[in-house]
């Protein structure tokens, strides 16, 4: 009889098959764990892949005049004829529009939260920031529509169509009117804003304090100032790091679809302006995906999706890259 | 050495003058700060004014019948989100079926294997998971799911819910995992209990806490979710779990179809029902949309509050602080 | 109130350094010479309710190397941080007593900080340059001051670069990060950046304790010949060290293992500490017996 060391019976019996496998199940087990970590990566690969197989047809279609910049740009779902750029148009007015805004803000914050808050205060600061991330796209969306844009971004689109239409280049951004309800681009990108502070912010609140307290000593012991200090030498040394923040919150802008689409006033007039209703690439989706009817209209919109995949996955990756390269030269966590 | 003076140039010229630049040094200084303080406040700006508002309108509109009502016809009054509430328990339950396990496995992968290529892979594409943004996911659910079977459904929804979730469960899990000291591991694994077992009888129950928070941060995120849910789940008025069973009791169908009839047909959710209420034109459903809102905030932010209070505490403790 | 009147009374300076007249006194003008440059009198450091000083009183000779030495752990470099409150960078940390740079206290209730800091250069353990180039690195304090253009920068720079004996070695470099030199070389460098303001007194936070014994002998020579221009006062774990360079020395001690409060146990002439020391605690200490 076959024995092992401890005296158990080693022949290949079906419950001495079983025991075995439970004790000494590891391969399958590490195999599990790499099949569920490849999944993820598998993920992102599917969604592309789908994307891609799904607008074939618009592809087809159009090729790269879908996306090229132009004035004579049309989305006619009765004459199925589809070109993007006025939904790329309204994304990036949008989304840079936003940056605009939440950036100085985010970045005062996390300079405050990170350099100058009181201890007590750190926390708790960080955490009502950090909320604002929580509320929900829609809750945003419907605030924006009954409260933001009566009470704040009708009189201030009329104000800066008032007094910046006149500027020779930035005028064209203003020709207003802005519509009476508010909706508009600029609606939108005041409540981006609104959105991405906190991501900008906390991260960049983490590169601050990622940085050496070596690098605060030696610029106070010159006999700088605080305001020196984080201007001329924290700022300069977490700069990758900040753009990388600033790089993940303009990720978030692009990609934000509810709170946009309730408030951009969802038309494809062909102005420029900011404060003129407008689509942007969430919203085109969002608002004609459930009722477009022709395969075309349908697989223009997916591919709209796509484009709107790549960017923001262009856009992740170097922002990671960015705030990663902080994180390896400075000991701390940077998390996100 | 030189010769001090010879060799050092001009030690007699001072360059500094402190008067010239001290006033405008001083001013900037306090200015900027201020106005860092200043701006970080407008920050909180938003945050109250929008929570106040919500709190204001919705709590108005919120009764009884708010919470065990379906919606009656437009245009009438009454009735409420009945349909909603259960719509978004189903798909946030399915979400989290689908999630947890390859969240967690995964999770684990990475904790254990940071410096490996598939390591060091992983971590990076759950960030840049994490980033695609919410309406392409529901239109990878559309094509993955929707198309294929033909129609909306809960499960389809379920599923779009579960990729966004994925990302915040490995980033957890593996932060936990992290956490749980060596030494309990390798106690377990000197005893000559396999991996699996150590990890399943030794390290997750270790790192459940902050595991079972990194959950309830994914539930709080998919539950306010709209986009991916346009047209994978799409919305259903008449859904009601209850009549469901009831029905398909009463038709002497078993569980396997009653499980079906509730995750196969489209079915809303609080932020979907809020989306569609909030372009109508009548003023009960306008107010009814507060209230949903009201709903979904506290839900939310009270469980981001407690997941994340619970996440600083258990830190704490596990660092020994 | 103008600007003259505002410096008077928070500066007490005299008039004389207004007018770009030179600050430092030449090698061999004997008025300055036996002169007290810093004098702190009974001074307290407490973080928070941790009193980690107690009733210091020490005289810091001008031109002079002074030395701080005690076993670790008692508050040596605490009691050189207070002196260009630094520590007043902990949260909670409070000063109470007085320090005297010539004639103005630098711990009354509205003394500038920032001025006391400039006339006060401080080199720590660990070189910690700015991850800017050499050049940046030494222009940082001036540019501060408003110098921008570009021959009086370079001559700033070059005179500093030269005070801390690093000119011949990097002038040809000036450009490159300051990072992307050697340990001894980035602690120069330090000391360069720190000169680049005008300062009058140089306090060394054991600023060699890092480096390997070539580039400590390079800092205690250059030591030797910045206390010509400057005063300086240097903490220290290394006995010899101290011994070596320093003229007068102040020997820190816990007072007891329950307070952990630090207190001068003996300052006087460096020959005279090492050799014939008041006090049998400092005679233990510095024959070994402990610390």
């Amino acid at each position: 009889m076959l024995k092992t060391i401890e005296g158990k019976s080693a022949e290949p019996s079906l419950r001495n098959r079983l025991r075995f496998f439970l004790h000494y199940g590891d391969k399958p087990w590490n195999g599990l764990l790499i099949l569920m970590a490849v999944l993820v990566i598998l993920l992102i690969s599917a969604i592309g892949l789908l994307l891609w197989r799904d607008s074939g047809a618009s592809r087809a279609a159009f090729g790269w005049h879908f996306l090229i910049p132009t004035l004579d740009a049309s989305w006619n779902p009765v004459f199925d004829r589809y070109q993007s750029w006025p939904f790329i148009y309204g994304t990036l007015l949008t989304s840079l529009a936003s940056l605009v805004i939440a950036v100085p803000v985010s970045i005062s914050a996390a300079v405050f939260l990170a350099e100058l808050s009181p201890e007590w205060l750190r926390l708790p600061l960080s955490w009502m920031i950090e909320l604002l991330a929580a509320i929900p796209s829609v809750v945003y969306g419907l605030w924006g529509i009954f409260v933001f844009l009566p009470v704040v971004v009708t009189p201030f689109g009329q104000f800066l169509g008032e007094t910046l239409v006149v500027v020779p280049v930035l005028g064209e951004f203003f020709k207003g009117p802005i519509p009476v309800s508010g909706s508009s681009r600029l609606a939108a990108g005041l409540i981006l804003a609104i959105m991405i502070i906190p991501t900008i912010a906390a991260v960049s609140r983490d590169v601050f304090m990622a940085i050496p307290g070596s690098q605060r000593e030696a610029s106070l012991a010159l006999g700088a100032t605080r305001w020196e200090t984080i201007w001329k030498v924290l700022i300069p040394y977490g700069l990758s790091g900040i753009l990388g923040a600033i790089i993940l919150g303009l990720g978030r802008a692009l990609g934000e679809t509810m709170a946009v689409t309730m408030v951009i006033g969802n038309s494809i007039e062909g102005s420029l302006s900011l404060l003129r209703p407008g689509y942007t690439m969430s919203s085109v989706i969002a608002n004609q995906f459930a009722e477009a009817v022709s395969t075309l209209h349908v697989e223009a919109l997916v591919e709209i999706g796509l484009i709107l995949f790549v960017m923001t996955l262009i856009l992740n990756i170097i922002a990671r890259l960015l705030v990663w390269r902080v994180a390896r030269q400075t000991p701390g966590q940077v998390r996100v | 050495m030189t010769t001090p003076s010879a060799a050092i140039p001009s030690l007699q010229k001072s360059y500094i003058s402190v008067s010239a630049t001290y006033n405008r040094r001083k001013i900037t200084n306090a200015l900027l700060l201020g106005l860092t303080g200043f701006l970080t406040l407008i920050t909180l700006l938003p945050l109250i004014w929008i929570i106040g508002y919500v709190i204001y309108k919705g709590g108005r509109y919120i009764n009884l019948e708010f919470f065990t009502q379906l919606p009656r016809p437009m245009g009438m009054p009454g009735g409420g989100v009945l349909h909603a509430i259960e719509g978004t328990l189903v798909l946030t339950t399915l979400g989290s079926i689908f999630a947890i396990p390859p969240g967690v496995l995964a999770g684990l992968y990475v904790a254990y294997h940071p410096n490996t290529w598939l390591g060091i892979l992983v971590r990076f594409g759950t960030d840049v998971l994490s980033g695609v943004p919410s309406i392409v996911v529901g239109l990878f659910g559309y094509a993955l799911i929707v198309k294929q079977q033909g129609h909306y459904s809960a499960l389809a929804g379920g599923i779009a819910l579960a990729i966004l979730m994925v990302p915040i469960i490995i980033r957890t899990t593996e932060e936990m995992i992290k956490l749980v000291p060596r030494s309990l591991r390798e106690g377990s694994l000197a005893l000559g209990a396999p991996e699996w077992k150590t990890a399943l009888s030794v390290t997750l129950p270790a790192a459940s806490n902050g595991i079972i928070t990194g959950i309830l941060l994914g539930v709080a995120r998919a539950s306010g979710e709209t986009a991916p849910l346009l047209f994978t789940a799409l919305g259903n008025e008449n859904y009601e779990i209850g009549r469901i069973i009831k029905g398909s009791i009463a038709a002497h169908q078993g569980p396997l179809q009653i499980l079906g009839k509730i995750l196969e047909q489209p079915v809303d959710s609080l932020p979907l029902t809020l989306w569609k209420y909030a372009q109508q034109p009548f003023p009960e459903r306008i107010n009814q949309a507060w209230a949903v809102a009201l709903v979904l905030m506290i839900l939310v932010l009270l469980t981001n509050i407690v997941a994340r209070s619970w996440v600083q505490y258990r830190t704490r403790k596990l660092l020994g602080k | 109130m103008d600007i003259k009147t505002t410096e008077k009374e928070i500066f007490i300076r005299k008039p004389s350094s207004e007018s770009k007249q030179p600050i430092f006194s030449r090698n061999g003008s004997s008025n300055v010479k036996n002169q007290t440059k810093i004098q702190v009198k009974d001074l307290s450091l407490y973080y928070g309710t941790f009193k980690a000083l107690g009733e210091i009183n020490i005289d810091i000779p001008a031109h002079k190397i002074t030395a701080i030495i005690g076993p670790s752990g008692c508050g040596k470099s605490t009691l050189l941080r207070s002196i260009n409150r630094m520590t007043d960078l902990v949260p909670g940390a409070r000063a109470e007593g007085e320090i005297y740079l010539d004639d103005w206290n630098l711990l009354s209730p509205g003394a500038d900080v920032v001025e006391a800091r400039r006339r006060i250069g401080m080199v720590f353990q660990r070189p910690n340059p700015f991850p800017k180039s050499i050049y940046e690195n030494v222009a940082y304090g001036p540019r501060l001051y408003g110098i921008r253009r570009g021959h009086e920068l370079d001559e700033i720079v070059q005179r500093s670069l030269r005070q801390a004996a690093l000119w011949g070695e990097v002038k040809d470099k000036l450009y490159q990060s300051g990072l992307a030199i050697s340990g001894g070389q980035q602690q120069r460098l330090c000391i360069a950046r720190a000169l680049a303001v005008e300062p009058e007194v140089i306090l060394m936070d054991e600023p060699a304790s890092a480096l390997d014994p070539i580039a400590t002998l390079k800092i205690e020579e250059l030591m030797q010949t910045l206390k010509e221009s400057y005063t300086i006062v240097i903490v220290t774990h290394n006995m010899q060290e101290a011994a070596r360079v320093s003229e007068y020395t102040a020997f820190l001690m816990i007072e007891s293992p329950e307070t952990r409060m630090g207190t001068i146990v003996e300052f006087g002439k460096t020959d005279q500490i090492f050799t014939r020391p008041k006090h049998q605690q400092t005679e233990d200490y510095i024959t070994g017996r402990f610390g």
